[in-house]
């Protein structure tokens, strides 16, 4: 059950009489025995630590099966969290799924899942993110939906693979513009969160990192055509391009995720980054 | 050879443990002794963070679950809120697993943070601001994984009390159910 029960740093049992409760009425709407309800009204802007558990872990460690989202909704206040989570800034690199698959009552095997399996996993969800944020495709107009799974590891190697070509390209001073470029694109994507975040913006903190950081693709294929020719008008050319098209990926998740009044503010600074990373790669000689 | 002497724990999982340790350790070593090697930073710093992001995805993923059952990770739910979740084996698969494995794997962890926190420092009083962004991105992803972990293991605790509580509680509802029908 994919809530987010934000628990009060206090514990109460009414909790337990709830569950204790839900479980004599089989199970009430939700879909698992054992799964805790906010038993008091939560309120996301407390300041407390939101840890959401999952499904009883005895019997199955892994979410109930997709409907619970509906009852979820019902069962929580809905009100869209906007402050990034409290949590200590986990990188979550690959993050798994895993349990969408299974049925409710079969053993947690996304615990004893072979590794290749993982890896498949994850290799497949870095293409399929890729594919849903660079690419034209239908799910672009709900963006919401289109990054659900966001993964740290795309970004990560764009990133290094961007720096890596620049340095590649330039001919003094290698390490300096790989660190810088590393530096401007990580800082640089940091930064265009919290812009979104406190312009009243609602976008969760890594799948904004992890959206950026895929945008970065077109410019690392401009970047590797300019490193193979060397000639400033086709350079330029391919920088316009690339940029163009990096803005243009980025587009509809950012502006969703800000009132229309305040789009402007948020999309300026992200086409603002990606001009001076054109820049480097026009620059670099 | 005497009978009454409980057999030595031996590590259930050598490979898993092997590996658990192995890119931490080649992370750290690599990026101690490369002064001595390589004079570019570039190959430095890829090298390293590479290591330590794969060090990052083995723990979190493998060695995580095989060696102490434990699992975490970060989903977005429909209603587009971030949802950290957390999986653990049932109580007797936890009390089955290996006591040696386990120390292992929280001690290393521990220490892999505190050795690269202290590289940090070191890379700090130098002045060094490229050598200390190595360091941080790899103590930062070392101590994810503790903070997750942690976390994943006090929820599985959690679950279990909320689940005994609730079988006691349910046995004595029963029992008390079938007292008044008997009666």
């Amino acid at each position: 059950m994919s809530h987010n029960d934000t628990i009060p740093l206090y514990q109460s049992s009414q909790s337990d009489i709830d569950e204790i409760e839900n479980m004599m009425n089989g199970g009430g709407f939700q879909s698992g025995p054992g799964t805790v309800l906010p038993a008091r009204p939560p309120s996301p802007t407390r300041p407390s630590i939101p840890v959401s558990s999952s499904s009883s872990p005895f019997v199955q460690s892994n979410l109930p099966p997709p409907p619970p989202s509906s009852s979820s909704s019902a069962s929580q206040k809905v009100t869209p969290v906007p402050a990034p989570p409290s949590l200590p800034p986990s990188v979550n690199f690959g993050s798994s799924e895993g349990s969408k698959t299974t049925g409710f009552g079969s053993p947690p095997n996304t615990l004893t899942e072979p590794v290749w399996d993982t890896v498949k996993r994850d290799l497949c969800r870095i293409v399929s993110n890729l594919k849903l944020v660079v690419f034209p495709n239908p799910n672009r107009e709900d963006p919401g939906k289109a990054l659900r799974d966001w993964d740290l590891w795309g970004p990560f190697f764009f990133i290094v693979f961007l720096g890596l070509t620049l340095s590649w390209s330039a001919s003094v001073k290698k390490s300096e513009v790989f660190a810088v470029a590393f530096a401007l694109l990580a800082a640089g994507a940091v930064i265009l969160t919290l812009n979104v975040l406190l312009l009243g913006g609602h976008i969760i903190f890594f799948q904004s990192l992890s959206l950026l950081g895929y945008c970065l693709f077109p410019l690392d294929v401009g970047a590797v055509i300019c490193m193979l020719k060397d000639n400033v008008i086709l350079k330029m050319i391919v920088v316009t391009v690339t940029l163009a098209w990096s803005s243009w990926a980025a587009y509809p998740f950012m502006s969703a995720a800000v009132n229309p009044r305040r789009k402007a503010l948020a999309l300026y600074p992200v086409f603002l980054m990606y001009v001076s990373v054109g820049f480097l790669i026009i620059a670099i000689d | 050879m005497d009978p009454n002497q409980a057999p030595v724990e031996n590590y259930a999982n050598p490979k898993t443990c092997l590996f658990h340790v192995l890119f931490k350790g080649a992370a750290l070593a690599f990026y101690i002794l490369s002064a001595l090697f390589f004079n570019s930073f570039v190959i430095i710093f890829v090298v390293t963070v590479l290591l330590a992001a794969l060090d990052f995805w083995v723990v979190k993923n493998v060695s995580g679950r095989i060696l102490v059952g434990l699992r975490w990770w970060n989903e977005i739910n429909d209603l587009g809120e971030s949802v950290w979740k957390f999986e653990s084996l049932d109580q007797e698969s936890l009390a089955r697993m290996n006591k040696k494995d386990s120390w292992l794997f929280w001690w290393t962890l521990y220490f892999a943070a505190a050795a690269w926190f202290i590289l940090g420092v070191f890379s700090l009083i130098r002045f060094q601001a490229d050598y200390l962004l190595v360091v941080g991105v790899c103590l930062s992803l070392n101590v994810a994984n503790i903070i997750g972990f942690t976390k994943c293991k006090k929820d599985a605790k959690k679950q279990l009390q909320q689940f005994a509580s609730q079988t006691i509680a349910s046995r004595f509802q029963s029992t008390v159910q079938s007292a008044f029908t008997l009666v």
